[in-house]
């Protein structure tokens, strides 16, 4: 650990803009945050059905090879050989039952074993395949959604997600039996942390869709949970009402069941964000590649007890709703570039709406409050050792 | 090639070269016009790498003629004025076409789409991949779009999209 002059100012609604833009704080995150003891969701069993499927990802930087052995047992490895570290996997994703690296055509099981090497009379004496299988970090599975560590000290899991359990596993369908729609991948000119600072504020306001569908934000709650500030949103659904500017009202249709709590938000520190809004099912898992620039991979699920008929609808609302091309999101995207670009100018971001008191925390906020990113900045003051001015 | 092909050929080439104008002019209007007016008119953008793994998830998916009208809405009114404007220039090239039926014909096309955000100046490609197009033929030989796929080897977006491919 390196330690990294920032001035931080005493108020905790003030966040200093060369946070988002400095290269030596972001080579310090990367080593602090992203290597260090926090838990990321790297993909959901359902992308990986069957036994031999895999996926790989890289986690800033860092490669994975997240695959269904022929057993059905999902394991992480790292996508790299254990002979002289050549990257072992280049598909995006498919199905094998081993892996070949070309160098020097070391062979692998799904298990992540060595199975063969040629010539190894000539290799060190006492050479023993055994002792040179994948190498794997810490993983661990929560409803069907894989996490990954690369630190030895992160606690478990389920004390990391803490009180956002219930809302992720609600938005998980409850029970985690998703089917793998498909992708969006796409580039934001921003920094990570821009990207998951977007709030509860701006959706009414920023997005004109609301306005023009007479949409009216229902009823619902903003919380944070553990001394990371996940986020977690809950709220009822409201359906458009009035004449509607599209003529094909199916895009923003409720088919589901449970209007009562129809929409959910779960924002892990650091970069993962989920949603369940209508009938989309969400997660978007996200990588800083540089201090600005973070890659986003939005995965879109239908659940296992659909018919085809709600799994066309899906797809349609998937497609056209909640993505970087999306009816209600296509603004945030613009958003996140501009924010970067204001970000290099000096001062601090400060947040206004949903705070009461600067020099206090609080962990229940209200649906439209920007208040509720505070306590995630806090702990990223800490865990990045930036000390905060007197009060 | 028979005189036949060559003259239809001109014309799917009109086809292409009037749908890359409509999109650079940010013509919403003239891109819809392209579109053959059956409710079955369809328009997908998505990554060949959903395509190749028989996900048909995409970046933007209009599966009915009305969806296309509203595509018109989102840009026209409901973004207007939320978002960095870019440019774009569509480069086309037909690699091949054949008849399907009596009115319906099949076509296939390059592109690749630069984009100019208006505050950077700079130019990047957005995208390159392949139209998979049916054509409707009318009574007096007029071609209209009535499915489009573009079909994006740029499965990483280097943005958000605003218009369609
Ligand atoms: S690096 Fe893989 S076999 Fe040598
Ligand atoms: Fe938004």
């Amino acid at each position: 650990m390196t330690d990294i002059k920032l001035s931080w100012p005493k108020n905790y609604n003030e966040i200093p803009k060369e946070a988002f833009v400095r290269e030596d704080i972001y080579a310090e995150e990367v080593k602090r945050i992203f290597h260090g003891t926090e838990w990321h969701p790297v993909a959901h069993e359902s992308e990986l059905p069957n036994p031999g499927d895999f996926k790989t990802y890289r986690l800033a930087g860092v490669p994975l090879l997240i695959g269904r052995d022929v057993d059905g047992v999902v394991r992480v490895f790292y996508n790299a050989c254990s002979h002289r570290g050549n990257q072992l996997e280049t598909a995006v994703m498919g199905n094998k039952t081993e892996f070949e690296c070309p160098y020097h055509r070391w062979l692998f099981d799904s298990k992540g074993d060595l199975v063969g090497c040629p010539n190894p009379r000539e290799f060190l004496p006492g050479f023993n395949k055994a002792d040179y299988p994948l190498a794997q970090p810490r993983f661990d599975i929560f409803f069907g959604l894989i996490f990954v560590t690369i630190s030895a000290e992160t606690e478990a899991l389920l004390d990391y997600l803490g009180d956002s359990q219930n809302c992720l596993r609600e938005l998980l369908a409850g029970d985690g039996r998703l089917k793998l729609l498909g992708y969006q991948k796409v580039r934001y000119d921003t920094n990570w942390k821009s990207y998951t600072d977007n709030d509860g504020y701006h959706a009414p306001l920023l997005h004109q869709a609301f306005k023009m569908l007479n949409w009216q934000g229902g009823k619902g709650r903003q919380y944070t949970a553990t001394h990371r500030g996940h986020i977690c949103f809950e709220s009822a659904l409201s359906v458009a009402t009035g004449p509607s500017v599209l003529k094909d009202k199916s895009l923003i249709e409720f088919k589901g069941q449970d209007p009562a709590v129809g929409s959910r938000i779960v924002s892990l520190f650091p970069t993962f964000v989920s949603t369940k809004h209508l009938d989309v099912i969400n997660l978007r898992f996200a990588t800083p590649i540089d201090a600005e620039t973070v890659e986003v991979h939005y995965a879109y699920f239908a659940h296992q007890d659909d018919d085809e008929e709600m799994v066309r609808h899906r797809l349609r609302q998937s497609s056209n709703l909640l993505g970087p091309c999306g009816l209600i999101s296509m603004e945030d995207a613009s958003v996140f570039h501009r924010i970067h670009i204001g970000n290099h100018t000096p001062g601090s971001a400060i947040f206004q709406k949903g705070v009461h008191d600067p020099l206090k925390l609080e962990s229940e906020f209200l649906q439209n409050d920007e208040s509720g990113n505070l306590p995630r900045w806090e702990y990223y003051r800490s865990v990045m050792g930036f000390k905060r001015a007197a009060a | 090639m028979m005189q036949a092909d060559i003259s239809l050929e001109a014309a799917l080439n009109a086809l292409l070269l009037a749908d890359a104008h409509a999109l650079d002019g940010k013509d919403m209007s003239g891109w819809l016009g392209n579109y053959a007016e059956e409710e079955a008119a369809s328009y997908y953008c998505r990554s060949a790498e959903n395509s190749e793994h028989g996900f048909a998830l995409g970046f933007m998916y209009d599966d009915c003629r009305s969806r296309l009208e509203d595509r018109v809405t989102f840009v026209n009114d409901i973004w207007a004025g939320t978002f960095q404007d870019y440019r774009t220039r569509h480069f086309v090239q037909l690699t091949s076409f054949d008849r399907i039926d009596a009115t319906t014909l099949g076509m296939r096309s390059n592109f690749s789409v630069f984009m100019t955000p208006k505050d950077t100046g700079i130019t990047q490609v957005l995208a390159a991949g392949q139209y998979l197009d049916s054509v409707r033929q009318g009574k007096n030989g007029e071609l209209k779009l009535l499915s489009r796929r573009a079909e994006l080897d740029t499965s990483v977006l280097p943005r958000y999209l605003v218009y369609p491919i």
